[in-house]
């Protein structure tokens, strides 16, 4: 066995691209599906039956599903359901942006069903409207012990963004393998990815476990 | 648009054989990785520290690397160093193990921890010894709370089953790319797959979120 790891220090604007793209796309992501999921959410908490179960049926749907599965339906359905080419890159996004959102929605549910009714009802008899209610009382409550839950879809997320390599987005698993397929030093390349994905994520884990340390609920 | 349900109907016995592989390839994987999780999560807490330093370092390493990215070193980087090749199922039921292994360990580890130190305490006290306190009194309290959470783990290995079609394991979302790419018909090919994988998540889900709403007060202490 002869291994030359030349070829991933020799590879490394490629490389580094994709990792630029990885972090991109999670973080266009998450800009997107944060209030994605907090409409969602009000929506699933309206009094209105039908914005209530429409927003049921589509978070419980996009949860039940594969993301992979997701990522290959919006690539081969959404040019022909809406007669507009996508680039592979709009395509991930929304694929992704749709399993987020649906994730993001489940955990600002239960974030705002977590604070006691009594909040809102008292703030409701100082004259509040609703809405003032909600904002000013409710969800700043809530945002802090959604935090956690949130820094954890992070992780998944991020980690996720690999899966849109089979449809050809450049991002760091798609670059990896491609430079694995033209050099055929798939040990080396398989390896450095692997790595690559360790540097950025183990440190993210790290710090989800601090921000669940620091904000998680005790009971 | 025009719908062909004809790749379907000719197709059907292997789209269904598809299916029967994803079932059998989550379940095995969710049972071994619950197990290997059980077995992490005892050595964690109660092993030598060099172990516990050396198994958290390993759990911490898959809560950072993608699924995807751990089957395809499997699959084809592990042969190179090791001179064996694996069949795709196997490269896959081995992956998804050391991918959701750690998950469960934070769940038996969590279920563990949750039974108040007063009861190892007592347990102590009239004189059991360490591993009759575990099996006699922590663990058919902890298993019970772990419950729920063991069939999230179902939910979770059926989800990256599908991920499995990367290395080629001929299971539900491998065959669907097939069929949609001999068709040329991917749009009624994936949106049927994905009627399917809804039809085998939703109970799942229910039933999990039934048991966390019935079993949550059992073995309360």
């Amino acid at each position: 066995m002869n291994l030359d790891w030349n070829v991933v220090w020799n590879n490394r604007d490629a490389l580094l691209q994709g990792v630029a793209l990885t972090i991109g796309l999670t973080v266009a992501t998450m800009a997107l599906a944060v209030p994605g999921g907090i409409l969602l959410a009000l929506m699933r908490l309206s009094s209105n039956r039908f914005i209530s179960n429409a927003s049921l049926y589509f978070v419980e749907f996009f949860r039940n599903l594969p993301l992979i599965l997701v990522i290959y339906w919006a690539f081969y359905v959404l040019p022909i359901a809406t007669d507009i080419q996508f680039s592979a890159f709009t395509t991930a996004l929304v694929a992704l942006v749709l399993n987020v959102s649906s994730y993001n929605a489940e955990t600002f549910r239960a974030g705002i069903n977590s604070i006691r009714k009594g909040q809102m009802e008292a703030a409701l008899a100082m004259g509040m409207s609703r809405r003032q209610a909600m904002f000013k009382v409710v969800i700043p409550q809530a945002a802090r012990r959604i935090l956690p839950v949130v820094a954890s879809t992070w992780i998944s997320l991020f980690k996720d963004t690999s899966l849109v390599s089979v449809i050809a987005v450049g991002e760091l698993a798609y670059t990896a393998m491609q430079i694995r397929a033209q050099s055929f030093r798939v040990l080396e390349m398989l390896t450095a990815m692997a790595v690559l994905y360790w540097l950025m994520g183990y440190p993210q884990a790290k710090l989800v476990d601090w921000i669940h340390k620091k904000y998680g609920v005790k009971e | 648009m025009d719908v062909d349900l004809s790749p379907l109907t000719d197709n059907w016995r292997f789209l269904a054989s598809g299916f029967g592989v994803t079932i059998a390839l989550s379940v095995i994987s969710a049972v071994t990785s619950i197990f290997a999780g059980l077995v992490i999560a005892l050595l964690r807490m109660y092993g030598p520290r060099w172990l516990g330093v050396a198994l958290t370092f390993y759990v911490d390493t898959m809560r950072s690397i993608p699924v995807l990215v751990v089957l395809v070193w499997i699959y084809f980087a592990f042969p190179i160093i090791a001179g064996v090749t694996f069949p795709p199922f196997w490269a896959a039921l081995v992956g998804l193990t050391l991918h959701i292994a750690p998950y469960a360990s934070e769940i038996v580890r969590a279920g563990i921890e949750s039974i108040r130190p007063g009861q190892t305490r007592a347990g102590l006290a009239i004189g059991m010894s360490r591993a009759q306190i575990l099996r006699k009194i922590l663990l058919p309290q902890a298993i019970i709370r772990m419950l729920p959470a063991f069939g999230s783990v179902l939910t979770m290995a059926i989800k990256d089953t599908a991920i499995a079609t990367v290395i080629a394991v001929p299971e539900l979302m491998h065959r669907a790319e097939t069929v949609a790419g001999q068709s040329y018909r991917p749009v009624e090919v994936f949106t049927f797959v994905m009627v399917l994988y809804f039809l085998l998540l939703f109970p799942v889900t229910r039933v999990v979120d039934r048991l966390y709403q019935r079993l949550a007060h059992l073995g309360r202490s």
